[in-house]
């Protein structure tokens, strides 16, 4: 069977699993992204750990500053279904972009998102609600604060060469 | 070559017999115990494991079987209160700022610095970032070695150099108080680089 094949048949039974969950779905060579709204995020959550997506391979945001929203995705695979492992899951949602943006924590329903909810919390000063421990991790605490990989944090410009 | 011995600083690679010559002369014209003291140190700087970024690799062939820096009588050694050298492996970042300096004063004197990398001398790739520190802001380097990485060669030839430093300038013998040091000042970070850390 064709990468794409598998593809198609994730993408059937995501469908069929979330429901009307699911506010957009793209598929693109083994990856799906499914959009989903904050406030379903955990439902959709579970139920797609129900599927057999037992952990989290990144969490990511991408700061959309001309459209004034972040993307918040979950990478989701799974160890245990030899089928389901073949492709990744985005479980994506899209929030307005503030300084203090929430989104509800995933760390409840996949362990493995509890460091990287940390590590988003840091750079973009994303808030997960229900996190157990929510405080920088790879930054110093005054670094984090200023939330350097926000597209507006601008880099002290230093000179080429020096005097 | 007998012509190039004369120079001074000299730096006897490998040939024991000119070394222990060296070092009988030393003995039998009664110099002063400084001048050994020179010696034996720069035959013996132990550098502390401290391995910041990815140029720890060059710094690990460098002790390997095939460039052996341990017959410059350096050895890598775990402890920083066993070690007298702290060779600076690329990046330092803000935190990692914190354990150079907390290694660095748990260093008993006299102690030397070796930046290596294009990170620790102006930042590197990571030029312009948020994140970094110049080592040479939180503590004094003696020596430093272009290069992204540097090859072995070129950490084994900083350690020579270093070795000459030493010799040339005596600066063990003279360097009789920990705060002060013979010939150029003690670096003192400008911020506390653990204050994040301490609260």
């Amino acid at each position: 069977m064709s990468n794409s094949n598998i593809t198609q048949e994730v993408v059937e039974r995501i469908k069929s699993t979330l429901g009307d969950l699911v506010k957009g779905i793209e598929e693109h060579k083994g990856f799906v992204t499914v959009y989903v709204d904050p406030e379903n995020l955990v439902k959709a959550a579970s139920l797609l750990k129900s599927m057999g997506f037992d952990h989290v391979k990144s969490v990511t945001v991408v700061d959309r500053i001309k459209e004034k929203v972040f993307h918040v995705g979950y990478h989701v695979s799974s160890f245990s279904d030899p089928e389901l492992a073949k492709v990744v899951v985005e479980l994506a949602t899209i929030i307005s972009r503030e300084d203090d943006a929430k989104v509800p924590s995933l760390t409840g329903v996949w362990t493995s998102a509890e460091f990287q909810e940390r590590e988003a919390y840091e750079f973009f000063g994303i808030i997960f609600e229900g996190h157990p421990d929510l405080r920088p991790i790879l930054l110093a605490p005054d670094v984090a604060e200023k939330r350097p990989l926000r597209k507006d944090f601008v880099v002290k410009e230093e000179g080429i060469y020096r005097e | 070559m007998p012509g190039s011995q004369k120079a001074k600083g000299r730096v006897y690679v490998g040939n024991v017999d000119v070394a222990a010559k060296r070092a009988r002369e030393i003995l039998m014209k009664k110099a002063k115990v400084g001048k050994l003291v020179d010696w034996a140190t720069a035959f013996s700087l132990w550098p502390v494991h401290l391995t910041t970024s990815c140029c720890g690799c060059e710094f690990a062939a460098t002790w390997s079987p095939r460039f052996d820096a341990e017959r410059y009588g350096a050895l890598p050694w775990v402890g920083a209160r066993q070690t007298n050298m702290i060779l600076i492996e690329g990046t330092v970042t803000r935190k990692m700022a914190c354990a150079l300096r907390v290694t660095w004063e748990q260093m008993p004197y006299p102690k030397f610095a070796i930046a290596m990398g294009a990170c620790a001398l102006d930042g590197g790739i990571f030029y312009n970032s948020y994140n970094i520190v110049r080592p040479w802001e939180v503590i004094p380097v003696d020596v430093f070695i272009p290069g992204c990485p540097p090859r072995p060669e070129a950490v084994a030839r900083a350690i020579l150099e270093l070795q000459r430093i030493i010799r040339e300038k005596d600066l063990v013998g003279s360097w009789i108080a920990e705060g002060k040091r013979p010939d150029k000042p003690i670096v003192k970070p400008k911020e506390d680089p653990c204050a994040w850390w301490r609260g």
